[in-house]
């Protein structure tokens, strides 16, 4: 009897082991397969950084522009508001030496920075899919959408004085040797401590 | 547990496997159809080489789950530099490959004034203080930053399309006010371009040192504040 019992347990232990190897081999251990690697598991972010910096090169070699976002942000925004009857061209900020004038005969949605950020959602769509994670997530509470309402205001007026957001103004900026850029990512510290207790304080509680 | 019942758990799990694996069909058609949109952008010579390049910033940005909100927050919340120190990796190519681009750009004449234009310089003064702290606050209460809330959406979270209005809302206000800002601050404000102090070189040499330094000092931080070790 007490053999019989024993065989029993071997056999348990025999699953087990499988059992705890078929549970690896979904989470990534060392018997995953390369294609899995790349499409599933999270990449380290020192690959991630290093690649969005060749990619910024990349741009700057073929179009001698570099990586920015809020650009094309504000010229889709003043496409719609010119739809909508009003006159954004008009405005002081597109007469000034800022670079974000528009040419002769240019349109507001001309714009390449426009495309780049539908091809990053995109491309974000892409790998999400390949992955098979993709998933609609929706909005938890009343107070995460006034905080998400709220925080992209502040990050989008923000842009407009210190030119750029955290690509423009911080991941182009340092490379291009312009001191706005450092200061920008310093201050960005202050900020992000404030907005941590804030956070604290009132979302996370 | 019975092997019975195992065997019928690992069945389960396939199955479930299986689920998850369905979204490919969908990846084919979506891959397809960014490259359409691919070959018509070329063939209309519109910003073509922006698609491309945006589609692998999405896709890197994706898998690497790259968060530059995350890289100010954690060493504040959690002590964690994991993020800061690869985007100082980055900063450290970024910083080789524009060196190289600009210097290929103008030739050995020292035309800087060409070179200033194609990078992002900028005034710098107290406006960029007052805009990186409003930026570092939003970007923490809204949980991503002006790449992470693109790379959001694309993962299907609503609350970024918000987080996307509400910044689309605040530029366009920001770009309308920008008179009054520009009267009273950035007009006035100095527009600081390294390679006008020291020889081009000698900026990339001083800067590079620095952003190294500047590693070692985060991985330093880490290992002293980091909370979420494993």
């Amino acid at each position: 009897m007490s053999g019989k019992f024993i065989l029993k347990k071997q056999n348990k232990s025999i699953y087990l082991f499988r059992y705890k190897r078929f549970v690896t081999q979904r989470k990534g251990g060392e018997v995953l397969k390369n294609h899995d690697r790349i499409l599933k598991k999270p990449w380290p972010y020192m690959v991630g950084g290093s690649i969005l910096a060749i990619l910024n090169i990349i741009l700057f070699i073929l179009t001698d522009k570099v990586w920015r976002v809020t650009s094309g942000v504000v010229h889709l925004g003043a496409y719609v508001l010119e739809k909508i009857g009003l006159r954004p061209s008009e405005w002081y900020y597109f007469s000034q030496n800022t670079g974000e004038g528009l040419g002769t005969g240019e349109m507001f949605i001309y714009n390449p920075y426009i495309i780049m950020n539908a091809a990053i959602i995109v491309g974000a769509l892409l790998s999400t899919l390949w992955a098979s994670e993709f998933k609609w997530k929706r909005i938890k509470s009343g107070k995460q959408f006034v905080f998400a309402l709220l925080g992209g205001f502040l990050m989008g007026y923000a842009t407009r004085l210190s030119f750029g957001c955290n690509i423009g103004g911080y991941f182009s900026a340092i490379p291009s040797f312009s001191l706005h850029g450092w200061v920008f990512a310093l201050f960005m510290f202050v900020g992000a401590w404030v907005g941590s207790k804030i956070l604290i304080k009132y979302l996370l509680t | 547990m019975t092997s019975k019942a195992i065997e019928e758990l690992k069945r389960r799990r396939q199955g479930e496997f299986k689920k998850k694996n369905s979204q490919i069909p969908y990846a084919v058609i979506v891959t397809a159809i960014s490259l359409i949109i691919y070959t018509i952008c070329i063939k209309l010579n519109h910003h073509s080489t922006f698609w491309m390049i945006g589609l692998l910033f999405g896709i890197t940005l994706q898998r690497s789950r790259f968060c530059f909100a995350a890289s100010f927050r954690d060493p504040i919340l959690v002590g964690s530099t994991a993020i800061l120190k690869a985007i100082l990796i980055a900063l450290i190519v970024s910083t080789i490959g524009f060196t190289i681009v600009e210097y290929a750009s103008i030739g050995d004449a020292g035309e800087l004034d060409k070179i200033r234009t194609l990078g992002q310089v900028y005034p710098v003064g107290l406006h960029t203080v007052i805009g990186a702290i409003m930026f570092g606050i939003g970007m923490v209460i809204a949980g991503g930053c002006a790449s992470g809330f693109l790379m959001r959406i694309g993962e299907g979270f609503l609350l970024q399309v918000v987080v996307l209005f509400g910044f689309l809302m605040g530029a366009l206000v920001g770009t309308w006010q920008f008179e009054f800002w520009d009267k009273i601050l950035i007009s006035k404000a100095p527009t600081v371009f390294f390679p006008d102090y020291v020889d081009f070189p000698i900026a990339t040499i001083v800067q590079v040192i620095v952003l190294v330094a500047l590693y070692y000092v985060a991985d330093w931080y880490d290992k002293k504040n980091n909370i979420m070790v494993m």
